[in-house]
């Protein structure tokens, strides 16, 4: 009786270890920094992702059936990125790998993702050229910001509204995407007849700011141009204002902004991005407001709509996928995709099979009027062909 | 000038934060790889502070040092006591865990946002003109003044106080201490009290300055150098170490590659145990012990 009894519990604890109803459920696994010191730009999508998810999910899912989201913490890390794949892949069978995290943990989930022939999403990381066409075929990105499109951007927005000569001068971060980008669009300036004047590369974990603002001060830019984390954006920008120095910034809307123009109050900080602000006050940013307000978030509204965006791309990819799904029925969704950002961005996210980041990226530019004490809109949506 | 500015401001932070390595590590031979989490919270706990007395930023502000004073003398005695007589590696290890504990409490209390304690507490942080032309923050101003008023009020402590004589007499030999009635578990609390506290000021001001999130981790880390270069026994080294290292540091920011600001501390470091192990001010004997 005893052996009976310790059999049943036995059968009972692995029964309750497989994942939980995976066939009941659309599964999809998230491997993100949700802490760690790059957490302050993915915690918010991987955050708005989820309440997304179950605002889908209380409407009756994806096809009468719900999304399940596997939520693993990879800290920036590759090598817990890579366990993360390993157990999302094998154990709860995932449809599709979600990757909201550093550039450095992309290697080991791919090469997961390739071994599987489960697509890779980029949700809120930084798009990889593998996305660009030729795209690689499993691996896909919604996320905002596009290197070179980015530089090509706000190079031309700086020639276009520089009332003399522009000197430019460049602020990095240390990781090779933003040093990559920042040696782009120095050479793009060239060819665009500006002069570039001087290149901070500033090491992530900076105690003081002041001697990389000296340097590119001494330097003496009309305006300074920095594609980075927004930490480094901003602190160069603090760290000259400091200095003393009165010359144009433009930098990359990441998901604080919106709040960040609005705490610093500067009139000559100019900030391009593809995500519509909330103070545009479109419909869909009352829907956003309501699923984070019922999801109980820890993150301010504004920083939310990246992993929105992301949502609804997941959401589109999964019902193109009958059920019951697999990771090829999701492929082929992949491949042949078109989201309504509802106005979140300039047109539409498109997916093809040769191209897995979108057919053309819209910008917006803005900036603090300091005589309307609020945020305006300095530039409407500019397309730039991918 | 400007150049001698940014030397001194980034010495100030160094020397601030190192002082708190030094302090434990000359009481109890431990050295604490969590001190920039206990930085954190401390600086963190600003921000608690800040809603709570809402209007008094010199309450708050005052208040989250105290606090910060509390959190190291619990961190003592939770769980830092508990490793009294063990191997002084298993204390190193156990501070490693503590570290990354104090990450994950930190995003789940105020999450993993960039937060700014100065809109808080409604402290603006003009710039100040300096004779000469340079140019320097309030908050980096303070965090300078402060750092000199620490280390001032550490060196009188040490030399003229009972308690402070007690914690040199258990840092020097703490058997023969503790036979002459010096209670060590009150004096290696104290120890980590006032460390916290003061790697908790540093974390203060340049959260003031610049803003507060992870990577103040970081930070706490890249100041070890600089009180290994002066001697991790010896607190006049960690003012020395911190100003070589900030002096290398901005001079080759300025003068040779950017980049180079992420290693010279580690630069130093190296050069420094090539020639002279135990530190420029450390006593040659701790390092045998080590």
């Amino acid at each position: 009786m005893k052996r009976l009894a310790l059999t049943t519990a036995l059968a009972a604890s692995l029964a309750a270890a497989q994942p939980a109803a995976a066939q009941d459920a659309y599964v999809v696994g998230l491997s993100g920094a949700l802490t760690g010191p790059a957490a302050a730009t993915y915690a918010p999508v991987i955050e708005a992702m989820r309440a997304y998810v179950d605002h889908v999910n209380s409407k009756g899912g994806v096809n009468g059936k719900p999304i399940r989201l596997v939520v693993a913490d990879n800290q920036g890390e590759p090598s817990k990125a890579a366990a993360d794949a390993k157990k999302l892949i094998a154990q709860d069978k995932v449809l599709i790998l979600i990757n909201s995290s550093l550039s450095s943990t992309y290697a080991p989930m791919i090469a997961e993702s390739k071994r599987a022939g489960v697509p890779l999403f980029y949700a809120g990381a930084v798009c990889p050229k593998e996305t660009y066409p030729p795209a690689d075929p499993l691996q896909f990105c919604s996320t905002a910001f596009g290197a070179q499109y980015d530089s090509q951007m706000a190079m031309g927005f700086v020639k276009s509204n520089s009332k003399e000569a522009p000197r430019v001068g460049y602020s990095a971060m240390a990781i090779p995407i933003s040093r990559g980008e920042i040696d782009y669009a120095e050479g793009l300036a060239k060819q665009m007849g500006m002069t570039p004047v001087d290149k901070q590369v500033i090491p992530p974990p900076t105690p003081d700011y002041t001697p990389f603002a000296t340097k590119l001060k001494d330097a003496n830019p009309n305006w300074v141009y920095s594609w980075a984390p927004w930490v480094t954006q901003v602190r160069t920008l603090e760290a000259l204002r400091r200095l003393g120095w009165k010359g144009n910034y433009i930098a990359y809307a990441h998901i604080q902004s919106e709040d960040e123009l609005e705490r610093l109050k500067d009139g000559d900080l100019y900030v391009f991005g593809t995500n519509a602000f909330f103070k545009d006050d479109l419909p869909v940013h009352a829907e956003i407001r309501a699923a984070t307000h019922r999801a109980k978030l820890n993150y301010p509204t504004t920083q939310l709509t990246e992993g929105f965006i992301a949502g609804l791309v997941l959401e589109a990819a999964l019902k193109g996928a009958s059920w019951p799904p697999t990771p090829q029925k999701v492929l082929a969704s992949m491949n042949n995709l078109k989201v309504d950002t509802k106005g979140l961005r300039g047109g539409p996210i498109e997916w093809t099979k040769t191209n897995h980041f979108r057919t053309k990226q819209y910008y917006r530019v803005y900036r603090w009027d300091p005589s309307k004490n609020g945020i305006v809109q300095v530039k409407d949506w500019t397309a730039i062909d991918v | 000038m400007q150049l001698a500015v940014n030397i001194l401001v980034l010495a100030s932070i160094y020397a601030l934060i190192g002082c708190g390595y030094v302090l434990i590590y000359r009481t109890s031979r431990v050295l604490n790889l969590a001190h920039g989490e206990l930085m954190m919270v401390a600086a963190y706990l600003l921000l608690t502070t800040a809603s709570l007395f809402s209007g008094h930023p010199l309450t708050a502000f005052v208040a989250s040092a105290l606090l910060g004073l509390v959190v190291g003398v619990a961190v003592y005695v939770v769980l830092m006591r508990k490793m009294t007589g063990e191997r002084v590696l298993a204390a190193v290890l156990a501070t490693v865990a503590l570290g990354i504990l104090l990450r994950g409490i930190v995003v789940l209390i105020w999450s993993a946002q960039q937060q700014y304690p100065g809109q808080a507490l409604g402290w603006p942080n003009p710039a100040l003109e300096l004779p000469g032309g340079g140019r320097i923050s309030v908050a980096a101003a303070t965090l300078v003044l402060t750092t000199a008023a620490v280390y001032a009020s550490l060196f009188a402590f040490l030399r003229y106080t009972r308690w402070g004589i007690r914690m040199r007499a258990a840092g020097q030999n703490p058997l023969l201490a503790a036979q002459r009635g010096i209670r060590l578990h009150g004096v290696y609390a104290l120890a980590w009290g006032l460390s916290t506290f003061t790697g908790g000021l540093a974390g203060r001001l340049i959260a003031l300055d610049s803003g507060l999130e992870q990577t103040m981790v970081v930070i706490g880390l890249k100041a070890l150098p600089a009180a290994l270069v002066g001697g991790l026994d010896s607190l006049v080294g960690a003012i020395v170490g911190a100003l070589i290292v900030a002096g290398a540091e901005v001079l080759l920011i300025h003068y040779v590659n950017p980049l180079l600001a992420d290693v010279v501390p580690f630069l130093v470091l190296i050069a420094m145990l090539m020639v002279r192990p135990w530190g420029l001010f450390g006593t040659r004997e701790e390092l045998d012990r080590v």
